[in-house]
């Protein structure tokens, strides 16, 4: 069976195409470089952004987990990477003036805000290096996490000896910059498809545009709506289910590190009292939405959050699922919980 | 050998005739096939490319074909003039080499004679020609195939040791035939002739010198690229700082060389330089260069650390490990047997933690090998690039394993490894840089640290396969 998401789709009680009305905003690196600077104007801005960030010390990494002035560093490094057509020639001075792709007051700013506003770096340069992708990300779209790439890597691993699961319907629940379901689709067979869906407009409409830069319209289907809810179509008809979502317990917000805290969206962090309430949401439909066979892999927030989850689907789901585990990520921190559906 | 076709064609037609013959032989050299007279090679060169278009490759150097694969045999018979001038005559003739703008035929041709002795040397000429027989041999065996992995290293060999035989083969061929000319011309006063014959002399007498460069890397992994990796020895901070000299070296000198450059890893110190650092040094012959660098460097100078202003002594110890291209058979890694860290995770990680240090430690749990990368934009990149240095690492501890089994190779087990101290910088009280291995120094440590390094490279080269004698 060929699925193809290019067939009309008749009926959808939610709006199933993202909102029109949000224009993505395009990464830094992508813009062209029509801005021209003077190689000294560009060398006083970069020795100003060095003092800023070398001022900061082990300030933030004391006050909240934050960056210090070597990770500012390489960062300013990797903002001149993205900003500056040929970064090469700058650091090596052979080219006068400069084209950029922002202006130089733009640069100024970018900067600050990153310093002193706590802004994260990937919404400045509005991008995220991911896996082997760069994903478009902007305020409003949690920025993909490097644990999170693993859970790519365990779709991998169980569509190796499963035709019927590569082959298969996949999705991705709460997609955010729709890291997962690209990345899934690209190791999927010719066949395989992955709806991806995420409740915040802003959220689909730059899982949109990252799909688009990898070509990849034909395999991922990107809808609006909570969770299961623009899947109704297709229950029961899923090989997999992927998800990383909101798991932080409320009242853990506040004391979040500045950039996540103040920066991204509560939206994709919050995951009520206890951080569950939407991970045990996804475990109860999972059962429903999953073909007899079907994998699912869910992030935690760790080892608490994982072993609970394992004993309730042990418990409450009884022989409802096989193989249900736990995995940890390269801290050694349980990070995931995976299984399959029963025969 | 070509003097018979040379005559049996006419005199005038030498340039053509020796156009025929190379093309002939570096047609054929793809074949890993050559023999031992020029009508047999035009016939081997139709017969190679007959069964190339047949795309047949079992047996790809039997007697079936009528084609006689090389052995030494071939090798034996030495170009000679008419009058049974060879190379090695030449050199015992002692003609004085002139400067190239003299127009004397028996300076360039006696500069061309030692140069050839050179290039042979390097090759460990006896060594390659003894090498090929082996290879010939298995590769005449019926059941070569059998193993395709096996015969295809085998045949990539073959096909490498020859490009190189032939090579030198065809120079001392063109001397030979160029002084025929010589005299031939002069018999017939046919000036012209005369100063054509010469000037190509004197091509061939600067092409060779090039030559003798490449000779030197002629390593079976030289052309690779490669990883450096500086590790500072003991001494806290002015042996870290030395360490990130040591490094900043290297970088210049790859650029210089036209490499790319790029950090794979540094660990830096806590108050300047580096613990160790990985580069990756893109380009040809990267390793073979970079190699003659491996060992303990030691610098004097008065720390600008020490407040007291005395004089320390600091080592920075430095690897180079080779990038196996794909065609080299590479240690095969089982994902089982890998332990991926992440390194500076503080805290709960996930959603509550946004930074970009993704940075990732690889051990390899059997060999305790490790490698890391933190210089990426994602974790993925990291631990790909990790990977690569852990695999370069693998295939260099390999190669050491077989070396050791294999005598004959016993001397580049300590081109290979963490050597010992190899040179000396010294900034006080004088200013001096001296390679302990060749003798060879300068006085000028600032264009040393600058990346001016291919004097002491090339003297170690040379010195290290031209002492080496047959």
């Amino acid at each position: 069976m060929r699925l193809s998401f290019i067939r009309p789709i008749s009926c959808c009680a939610v709006s199933s195409s993202p909102s029109t009305s949000f224009k993505p905003q395009t990464p830094l690196f992508l813009r062209p470089p029509t801005f021209k600077t003077t190689l000294s104007d560009l060398k006083k801005w970069h020795l100003w952004a060095k003092s800023l960030a070398s001022s900061v010390s082990s300030t933030f990494l004391k006050l909240d987990n934050g960056p210090n002035s070597e990770l500012l560093l390489r960062e300013l490094n990797w903002l001149i990477e993205d900003t500056i057509e040929t970064p090469k020639s700058f650091f090596q001075e052979t080219i006068n003036p400069v084209s950029t792709r922002v202006c130089l007051d733009e640069l100024y700013n970018l900067w600050k805000q990153r310093v002193e506003k706590r802004r994260p770096f990937q919404y400045i340069v509005g991008c995220e290096h991911w896996r082997d992708l760069v994903l478009s990300v902007e305020e409003g779209v949690l920025i993909p996490r490097p644990e999170t790439e693993l859970i790519v890597d365990l779709v991998d691993d169980v569509i190796k000896e499963n035709e019927e699961l590569k082959e298969g319907l996949w999705a991705d629940l709460g997609t955010g910059s729709g890291a997962l379901a690209i990345g899934i689709a690209r190791v999927l067979g010719s066949d395989g498809r992955v709806i991806a869906t995420d409740l915040s407009p802003v959220a689909t409409a730059v899982a949109s545009y990252n799909v688009q830069r990898y070509d990849l319209e034909e395999k991922v289907h990107v809808k609006q709506g909570s969770w299961f809810e623009p899947l109704r179509d297709d229950e029961g008809e899923f090989v997999g289910l992927v998800s990383n979502p909101p798991y932080i317990p409320s009242k853990e917000i506040g004391g979040l590190q500045a950039e996540v805290g103040r920066h991204e969206p509560r939206l994709a962090l919050d995951g009520g009292e206890s951080g569950m309430n939407d991970l045990i949401h996804l475990c109860d439909g999972a059962v429903s939405m999953l073909k007899p066979g079907g994998f699912f892999a869910f992030e935690t927030n760790g080892d608490e959050q994982s072993k609970f989850l394992v004993h309730y689907i042990e418990t409450k789901k009884q022989g409802n699922f096989s193989k249900v585990k736990m995995v940890s990520d390269f801290a050694g921190i349980k990070r995931f919980i995976t299984g399959f559906r029963g025969r | 050998m070509s003097y018979l076709l040379l005559k049996t064609l006419g005199k005038r037609s030498t340039q053509l005739s020796r156009i025929l013959l190379f093309s002939s032989l570096s047609s054929q050299s793809s074949n890993n096939c050559v023999s031992n007279n020029s009508l047999s090679i035009f016939h081997s060169w139709y017969n190679s490319s007959n069964r190339r278009n047949k795309g047949s490759t079992k047996n790809p150097c039997g007697s079936t074909w009528g084609v006689r694969c090389l052995s030494s045999e071939a090798a034996a018979v030495e170009a000679t003039t008419s009058d049974g001038l060879t190379v090695e005559g030449i050199i015992a003739k002692n003609w004085n080499i002139l400067d190239e703008s003299e127009n004397d035929w028996k300076s360039h041709a006696s500069s061309i004679a030692q140069s050839i002795h050179l290039i042979k040397k390097r090759l460990k000429w006896k060594r390659l020609i003894d090498r090929l027989e082996v290879l010939s041999a298995q590769l005449n065996k019926a059941d070569l195939w059998d193993d395709p992995v096996h015969a295809g290293k085998i045949s990539r060999e073959h096909g490498s040791l020859m490009n190189k035989m032939e090579d030198v083969m065809a120079i001392e061929q063109e001397l030979v035939e160029h002084i025929d000319m010589i005299k031939l011309s002069r018999e017939e006063n046919d000036t012209e002739l005369e100063s054509e014959s010469v000037k190509a002399l004197l091509r061939i007498r600067r092409n060779v010198k090039e030559k003798e460069l490449e000779a030197l890397l002629s390593g079976e992994h030289d052309y690779c690229s490669c990883f450096i990796e500086v590790q500072a020895g003991a001494g806290g901070t002015e042996s870290m700082d030395w360490a990130s000299m040591v490094m900043q070296m290297y970088k210049l000198w790859a650029q210089r060389k036209g490499y790319g450059v790029s950090v794979v890893d540094e660990m830096p110190g806590e108050i300047a330089g580096i613990k160790r650092a990985t580069i990756k040094v893109d380009g040809e012959n990267a390793f073979g260069y970079a190699k003659s660098e491996v060992g303990v460097h030691r610098l004097v100078r008065i720390s600008p650390f020490d407040s007291a202003k005395r004089r320390h002594t600091s080592f920075a110890a430095v690897a180079v490990t080779p990038i196996l291209g794909d065609g080299s058979t590479r240690v095969q890694i089982n994902e089982s047997d890998l332990r991926v860290e992440r390194f500076r995770s503080g805290g709960a990680g996930g959603q509550s933690v946004n930074t970009t240090e993704s940075a990732v430690r690889i051990t390899h749990i059997p060999t305790g090998i490790t490698a890391s990368c933190q210089n990426e934009r994602s974790q993925h990149s990291n631990k790909a690039s990790a990977l690569a240095v852990l695999q370069s690492r693998l295939d260099q501890l390999e190669m050491a394993r077989q070396a050791q089994m294999n005598a004959q190779h016993t001397q580049s087990l300590t081109e290979i490894s963490w050597g010992n101290q190899i040179r000396t910088y010294v900034l006080h009280p004088y200013r001096m840089v001296k390679d302990l291995r060749t003798n060879y120094e300068v006085s000028d440590p600032d264009s040393v640290l600058e990346g001016d390094l291919d004097d002491f490279i090339l003297s170690f080269l040379s010195t290290s396969l031209d002492k080496d004698e047959e």
